[in-house]
């Protein structure tokens, strides 16, 4: 891969004065509302090299911008400092404005005073706005190291690769197919079609799901431009956004898919039958056989679990010879620009609540059970029949809510129960109509939906009891297997009993299983309830935090089918602004080696190669380690990391970082607590705090850092030096949640052995924290902050300062060496 | 649905079942009918059963293996059932004993070849009764008329004359151990033996004063002791190697099957079986005699056709 243009390690900021302009934006009240904002310019214009101070009331809006520009043209500003809101928000924007003007975008900063000041403390406007005056001045003291970066660009691959084969992942392979793009549609069953091929009908509409749906697997197996791997897996993912290579393997079936015609003589003469899972387990399907008739693509598979060899398909197959008992799995390697997940989710099968009875008593069945039981075309042949006597029930209750909005199971609601619970009863009352009493126990009925209300409407005529109530035991009649349920009516605040024939749980939708791997592979996060994380829940809902892929339906969270459609949809169109260009630029925040430095020329080193969690560093004896541009990800590990301080960070060198300590910890250093935040856990869960208007002491002064890894044990050794009062690092969640695969073990390890040395020298051990907080979890953050205050104060100002004052000396000669 | 599986463990039977919404697979094993012989855990292709030997204690006889079937590997074809001698495992779907390997032709059924002609039998003799060692057979008797016959002593001679003896044994508990053919004084009973093999006991390898073997065996008067020796009468023997579960030295007892009388239908499963069951030699063997007797038909069929031409 061509090595893009990057600056040299040893340039230094241009030999120029130092003209920097501050920016300061009201955001409406969102800011100005609690920080001072006069205090805050007026505080601005007192920074030295500051020559330009501004404030505006929205300084995204075109205006605003609009004055950065002109500000930037007129005052001949050289570094820009925009104090707003989050960079994780307003960061793309604001280079491209200070770009505009010309100045390189790579020169301006930005001061996160919302998140991080206005919206947490909202109580305290004047530590708010203290706050605020602080996160200018470190931003001014970073800008004042910044250099000019370039943008890397690099080619991308125009295809695309889908990952789930239900409803969401064939919509996103047909647009993107449509649009002209070569797709790949990885499902690991035997077919596409996800768990609406196993529907019967589809609400408010009743229309039948597999008529609906089949012609679109079918369109999804004919199309030129799709390829489908079916009963695969994906193995492993290389490379970055653009240009991945990713590995899949292929599970046996035991049968050759060119020479299978699908006709099905095989099964016919299969003597072995076993339980079907796509059916549920209620009915059974051959040892060589496929799932279901309709499914994409058709071709038969060998169960080995339950073959007997007897080899008659051999037979029957004849000279078609398509059955193949010695095929192994088979790894293909394909190249694609951007992937779509749409893995899909599972149903939870209550076992794990004994008073519900699920698995004991034969007559509680979940609803998907009951889904295949009144499909015509499923085991009984659209007969609801009983397990116990295979009788029709007279009575069926259906309870809602079986594990979800359950704060000891999963707290969410799985957005579509009400729904379907709606739509079983009006199937089971328009087919066997007066002859069947039905019950539904629920909470709340959740009908936000075009029709849906309406709906509901039709299953009250249809004369269904709606009890409001949650069934707290479910009992069984030994004789006649009948189920006795105990709840309560909320309406009449009393105890009831009802007694029926069958009962349906409608139990929570929960996140795949394997989800886990897939987001170990693709560097994904994994939001509180285990479903994927999108970069920005509103703005950004199908972009994972990894550019270049992105998600479609229920695997990043609970949605419906035509939900899930239009976000199949919605993630082909966001694949293709990526795969519709022929080149894409990178970020040049990467690391680049000084070679006058390294010492592998001189000694066998490779600390760098072995901690780069990319494989981005390539050692050669006696040569300076050599960084694979288009391969680093930029997480800065190897620059914490390299016992030479060879290598560099753009963006986030150690001189530009330590001005920040510095410049944080120039007042009243004592009574301050110092994080150092990863960008993609810790800062968002920071930001989320903010966002969600979590209060907690205004004592904290956060910096941003790509990654945990690149927390260097210097950064803490200057901080303890300065005197902070605390030190905190924030990482992702271990084992996997971090965005650069291991970062967080390497800086745990790092900061495990100073913390010994620290305490051994005398330092309090609550003084140096380090916590892991998603960015799902603003609550934990604003918790640990609290606990992180109260820690300080407990242990006094005094305390820190006569700590302070004993380290010192031991620091200071510590760090003599980094000074040099 | 997870699928819903039983396994009961009683003194009397161990059932295994598949509990589906219409479809009901049970495998029942009758502990009294299981001698613990190898055959069943040979014959599974899945490899799901297994015997568990039982500890001895000291002064007491030796006890039969116990059978234990694995719940996570069974798939109830049914195989265990077919080739059990002694019948003593049922594999039903929905309380059907049709199972769908026979009905597939994907598996042989075993052939107990009885023959029995009561015409020549002694109107008073029990002889086959009390030499079947497993108490199956059975021997009722009936008036010309068709009335049973409680009392032979109370009949006139001329009655005496025209009763009808009827001798029952039950095929599928049968063994064919042939006890009975050889009690038998007018040859009433005809049959082969269902399993053809050797059986062999070295002597000078046996420990002192052991005699599991005959403690186990269910074929009373196959292995005998004599002067503290174990004797072996091959003639009754079923080669089911029951004993050769117990024997507790590797080389004392030999069994050794080289041919299983079966319905003439092949697959691979059944060769697979065989092979386990009896040795590859024997299976080689039973191959090549269907490739002759196909060569056989083809020719024969030519000849018939020819025939018809002309």
């Amino acid at each position: 891969m061509s090595q893009p243009q990057t600056p040299t390690p040893n340039a230094q900021p241009p030999k120029e004065d130092l003209r920097v302009g501050v920016f300061v934006c009201h955001c409406g009240l969102n800011i100005a509302g609690t920080v001072d904002i006069k205090q805050v310019t007026e505080y601005a214009k007192t920074i030295p090299d500051v020559v330009f101070v501004k404030e505006n009331r929205y300084t995204c809006a075109d205006p605003g911008q609009e004055e950065i520009r002109k500000a930037i043209k007129e005052q001949k500003l050289n570094r820009v400092v925009i104090a707003a809101c989050s960079p994780r928000m307003h960061e793309p924007t604001f280079r491209r404005t200070v770009s505009e003007a010309g100045l390189n975008p790579f020169l301006y900063e930005m001061a996160n005073i919302r998140e991080f000041a206005s919206w947490c403390h909202p109580n305290t406007p004047q530590e708010a706005t203290e706050r605020a005056k602080d996160a200018v001045r470190m931003a001014v003291a970073k800008a004042r190291l910044m250099m000019p970066l370039q943008t890397i660009e690099v080619p991308v691959t125009n295809k695309a690769l889908v990952i789930g084969g239900g409803i969401a992942g064939m919509n996103a392979a047909l647009d993107l197919a449509e649009m002209g793009f070569k797709v790949y549609l990885l499902e690991n069953t035997q077919s596409i079609g996800g768990h609406m091929a196993a529907l019967d009908k589809t609400f408010p509409t009743l229309d039948c799901s597999i008529c609906i749906e089949g012609p679109k697997m079918v369109d999804c197996g004919r199309h030129p431009n799709i390829q489908i791997f079916a009963y695969s897996d994906l193995v492993k993912v290389d490379g970055y956004i653009g240009n991945f290579k990713v590995k899949i393997r292929k599970n046996p079936r035991y049968v050759i898919p060119e020479r299978c015609t699908g006709c099905g003589e095989c099964r016919d003469v299969c003597p072995i039958e076993y339980p079907n899972d796509w059916d549920m387990n209620l009915g059974t399907r051959k040892a060589i056989s496929v799932p279901f008739d309709q499914a994409v693509p058709l071709i038969y598979a060998i169960d080995k679990n339950y073959c007997i060899e007897c080899f008659k398909c051999t037979d029957v197959c004849g000279a078609r010879q398509a059955i193949d008992f010695e095929q192994k799995a088979e790894e293909v390697d394909i190249e694609v620009g951007a992937i779509i997940v749409s893995t899909g989710f599972d149903v939870y099968l209550p076992y794990d609540m004994p008073l519900l009875g699920y698995g004991k008593y034969p007559n509680v069945i979940t609803s998907m059970e009951f889904e295949r039981l009144i499909l015509a075309a499923g085991p009984t042949g659209g007969k609801v029949i009983r397990q116990s006597d295979g009788k029709k029930p007279h009575s069926v209750a259906f309870i809602q809510c079986v594990g979800s909005r359950d704060k000891n199971k999963y707290p969410y609601c799985s957005n579509y129960c009400c729904m379907y619970t709606l739509k079983h009863v009006v199937q089971l009352k328009e087919k066997y109509k007066e002859d069947v009493e039905v019950y539904v126990f629920y909470m709340d009925m959740r009908t936000p939906g075009k029709g849906y209300e309406e709906f509901y409407d039709r299953a009250r005529e249809r004369g269904a009891n709606f009890i409001r109530g949650r069934v707290s035991r479910i009992d069984e009649d030994p004789k006649t297997h009948n189920l006795i349920l105990h709840s309560e009516d909320a309406n009449l605040g009393q105890p009831i009993e009802v007694e029926a024939e069958m009962v349906v749980l409608a139990t929570a939708s929960i996140p795949k299983k394997g989800s886990d791997e897939i987001a170990r592979i693709l560097n994904l996060s994994r939001g509180a309830d285990g479903f994927f994380m999108e970069s920005h829940p509103k703005l950004e809902p199908m972009d994972a935090p990894t550019d270049g892929v992105f998600y479609a339906g229920a695997c990043q969270g609970l949605k419906d089918i035509p939900f899930s459609v239009s976000q199949g949809s919605g993630a082909a169109s966001r694949a293709a602004t990526v795969i519709s260009k022929p080149k894409w630029k990178i970020e040049p925040i990467i690391s680049i080696v000084d070679e006058t430095k390294c010492r592998n020329k001189t000694a066998k080193c490779g600390v760098c190669q072995d901690k780069c969690p990319y494989g981005a560093i390539r050692i050669e004896p006696n040569k300076a380690a050599q960084i694979i541009t288009a391969s680093c990800h930029g997480c800065g590990t190897c620059v914490a990391e390299c016992p030479q301080h060879a290598i560099t960070q753009m963006h986030f060198t150690d001189a530009q970082i330590m001005a920040q300590i510095r410049s944080a910890l120039e007042d009243k250093p004592e009574e301050k607590i110092l994080a150092i935040l990863c960008n993609w856990c810790s800062y968002a869960g920071a930001d989320l705090a903010g966002t969600s208007r979590f209060e907690y002491p205004p004592s904290v002064r956060a910096i941003r850092v790509m990654c945990s890894g690149r927390v260097d044990r210097e950064f803490i050794l200057e901080a303890l030096r300065l005197g902070a009062g605390m030190v905190l690092i924030g990482a992702c969640h271990l084992p996997y949640d971090c965005h650069y695969i291991n970062g967080n073990y390497k800086m745990k390890a790092r900061t495990d052995a100073l913390k010994g040395m620290l305490t051994k020298l005398g330092m309090s051990p609550e003084r140096f924290r380090v916590e892991y907080v998603s960015a799902a979890e603003g609550i934990h953050y604003a918790e640990v902050i609290k606990e992180i205050d109260a820690d300080m104060k407990a242990l006094g100002k005094e305390k820190i300062q006569a700590e302070t004052a004993k380290l010192k000396p031991v620091l200071d000669n510590m760090l003599k060496r980094w000074k040099k | 649905m997870p699928l819903k599986t039983q396994k009961r463990d009683t003194a009397e039977a161990l059932t295994l079942e598949w509990i589906l919404q219409t479809k009901h697979y049970k495998l029942a094993l009758d502990k009294n009918l299981c001698v613990g012989c190898q055959i069943c855990s040979l014959a599974c292709p899945k490899e799901a059963i297994k015997l568990e030997k039982q500890p001895k204690v000291q002064g007491e006889k030796a006890k039969k293996a116990k059978v234990d079937v694995d719940l996570a590997k069974c798939i109830f074809c049914g195989i265990c059932d077919i080739t059990c001698p002694y019948g003593a495992v049922k594999v039903t779907l929905n309380g059907d004993h049709n199972l769908i390997v026979v009905e597939k032709e994907s598996f042989p059924e075993l052939i107990r070849d009885i023959k029995i002609d009561t015409r020549n039998c002694p109107k008073d003799c029990v002889a086959c009764v009390e030499a079947c060692p497993l108490e199956q057979l059975t021997i009722s008797k009936v008036t010309y008329d068709g009335k049973p016959v409680e009392n032979l002593d109370a009949l006139s001679p001329s009655q005496r004359r025209h009763v009808v003896v009827n001798v029952d044994i039950p095929k599928d508990k049968c063994p064919t151990c042939r006890a009975c053919e050889y009690k038998c004084p007018p040859g009433v009973i005809k049959m082969r033996k269902t399993f053809e093999g050797k059986i062999a006991i070295d002597q000078a390898k046996c420990p002192e004063g052991c005699q599991d073997c005959v403690d186990v065996c269910p074929i009373t008067g196959t292995l005998t002791v004599a002067d503290g020796k174990v004797q072996v009468n091959e003639s009754t023997c079923v080669y089911c190697g029951a004993c050769k579960v117990v024997c507790p030295v590797d080389e004392a007892l030999m069994v050794k099957r080289t041919k299983v009388l079966h319905t003439p239908v092949h697959s691979g499963t059944w060769n697979k079986t065989l092979e386990r069951i009896t040795s590859p030699v024997d299976t080689v063997k039973e191959l090549k005699a269907i490739s002759g007797k196909k060569a056989r038909d083809m020719v024969s069929k030519r000849f018939v056709s020819e025939e018809v031409i002309k």
